[in-house]
């Protein structure tokens, strides 16, 4: 068993090698298609990262017209954290409000010298509402506009966001299902290809299989040094597809998806990397032993 | 060690259909030295393919050792092959690999130690003349060599029947008729030899059982026998 496995290993390795150029088709083209099943998973988890990121920002800022008490924006705060919904409340008060803004605008004098120029604070207090749940916003929004605080309240600013993340979810998708398209395409190319080049491997071999046969060579001698070629183009196909990959996240990512999330999503990735990798391994395998088996069968008379 | 039993073998199917052997029958018993004569497509190749199992039989039984080999699973077949060495005109050496590789190999794919591997192959190749060529590639060394290496690769599994489809087809005469005694010697060593030929000489030379065929029949077999048709 050990006898089999390492001579007909051997003999994947020389057929690997000895296919030269034909061998360099079938990595290219099995790279290819692991790159691509990559960037989608690299893609998806971009797109997770930002979302969370994104989620963690949103809130609802409830603007309260600027004669309201504060002792009922007190109320109004205990009342919404008795929701199961709502994670956190906090109230901004008017003086907050300011001084975040001009922290928020401390590069552009033109603003600043604006709000100066105003006597009094022109912005409002706000209570701003965490939900547990980034699809509870709505449900939170409707209960607050239909409250009895509703006199009281200038706005309700949560919708914008809404927006952004269905857009955010919407071009995942498209992303997702063109490079799944893609991926199969190159796939079925792919195995096309390793199986011509594995068929050219048994037709250079017809003597030496048809030696094998006469002098007792079990079916599996025979056919595992051709399984062992295509578990190579993946292997390798797969190595060269993660070597590429790396570079292409880190210098590529930021200008995609903008210099905000670049770090959560590259400290994110070094944890996923192993994973994608092992991804790439297990298709890359999976494609060529496919090729070699489609290639057997039909080629090779045991 | 070998039996037929109403053989019948035809080739292609429908309207193509081509009887290659009808009503074979004949016994083949240890150790014996069996030359199958004819002309050229008489059936000869087609028996010994039919003994080797590279071809079932469309009727009749082929009892090797008692065992009905006509329905063989491909999974044991590689096991019946080990107990039977093939032998061709062409001789079927690997041009990339020397005289050792080339027998080696046949231990090789079958499984066999390394160590094991290193013992046989030279005392294989002693028995048929060939250690000093042992280093040699297939095209370095004359056809006779050549031959021989090929029945050195044969003998290597120490099978008990020798099977040899005009393994002197390609070679001058006096080369033919060194394959030949090395058949013989072989045989006398313990193999049972089936030989496939038209070499009229050789036959003649030979003075073992003859089994005559003509056109896919059995036409005579006779102990002592002569090329005679
Ligand atoms: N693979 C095959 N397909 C079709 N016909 C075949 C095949 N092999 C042999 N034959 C036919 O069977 C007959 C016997 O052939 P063969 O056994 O090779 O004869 P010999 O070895 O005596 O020359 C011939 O008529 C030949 O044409
Ligand atoms: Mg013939």
């Amino acid at each position: 068993m050990f006898l089999t496995i390492s001579r007909t290993l051997k003999a994947g390795f020389q057929n690997f090698y000895r296919n030269g150029s034909l061998s360099v088709a079938a990595v290219s083209i099995l790279t290819l298609s692991l790159l691509i099943i990559s960037i989608i998973i690299v893609l998806t988890i971009t797109a997770n990262l930002g979302l969370k990121y994104i989620q963690d920002k949103i809130d609802i800022r409830v603007y309260f017209k600027s004669d309201t008490e504060e002792s009922k924006m007190i109320n109004f705060r205990s009342e919404i954290l008795k929701y199961k919904e709502v994670k956190s409340a906090d109230i901004v008060s008017k003086d907050r409000a300011l001084s975040e803004f001009k922290a928020n605008n401390s590069n552009k004098p033109e603003i600043l010298k604006a709000i100066e120029a105003v006597e009094e604070n022109p912005l409002l207090a706000s209570v701003n509402i965490k939900a547990v749940d980034p699809e509870k916003y709505d449900v939170i929004a409707n209960s607050i506009e239909n409250s009895a605080y509703k006199e009281d309240i200038a706005s309700i600013n949560y919708q914008q966001y809404k927006l952004v993340i269905d857009r955010f979810n919407s071009t995942i998708q498209t992303i997702r299902k063109t490079g799944i398209f893609l991926f199969i395409l190159f796939s079925l190319i792919a195995i096309l290809i390793t199986f011509n080049v594995i068929r050219m491997t048994i037709f250079n071999h017809g003597t030496e299989i048809e030696i094998m046969r006469l002098v007792g060579a079990s079916n599996n001698y025979i056919r595992l040094p051709f399984v062992f070629e295509g578990i190579i183009y993946g292997t390798v196909a797969a190595c060269i597809a993660i070597i590429l990959l790396i570079p292409m996240v880190k210098v590529v990512t930021p200008y995609i998806i903008g210099s905000a999330y670049v770090n959560v999503v590259q400290t994110g990735f070094t944890t996923y990397f192993v994973l994608i990798f092992l991804i790439q391994l297990l298709l890359g395998t999976l494609l060529g032993v496919i090729s070699s088996l489609l290639a057997i069968r039909r080629y090779l008379k045991i | 060690m070998i039996e037929f039993i109403n053989v019948k073998k035809t080739y292609g199917s429908g309207n193509l259909i081509a009887t290659a052997l009808e009503n074979i029958n004949f016994k083949i018993k240890k150790e014996e030295f069996v030359s199958f004569v004819g002309h050229s497509g008489a059936g000869k190749s087609t028996i010994l393919k039919l003994i080797y199992a590279e071809e079932k039989p469309t009727s009749g039984e082929i009892l090797f050792n008692g065992e009905d080999i006509s329905k063989i699973s491909s999974k044991q077949l590689p096991y019946h092959r080990r107990r039977i060495g093939t032998v061709f005109q062409d001789y079927k050496l690997l041009p990339k690999k020397t005289v050792y590789e080339n027998v080696a190999f046949a231990l090789e794919v079958s499984g066999y130690p390394s160590r094991e591997i290193r013992e046989s192959v030279p005392q294989i190749l002693d028995i048929v003349g060939l250690s000093n060529k042992m280093g040699s590639y297939p095209h370095e060394i004359s056809g006779g060599e050549q031959q021989r290496a090929a029945i050195a690769r044969a003998l290597v599994h120490r099978p008990a029947l020798i099977i040899a489809d005009e393994p002197t087809g390609n070679l001058d005469p006096i080369s033919a008729w060194g394959i030949i005694q090395l058949l013989l010697k072989i045989n006398k060593l313990g193999t049972t030899v089936v030989l496939a030929t038209h070499d009229k000489d050789i036959v003649n030379n030979v003075k073992k059982r003859v089994i005559t065929l003509d056109q896919g029949r059995v036409i005579r077999d006779h102990s002592k026998g002569r090329y005679a048709i």
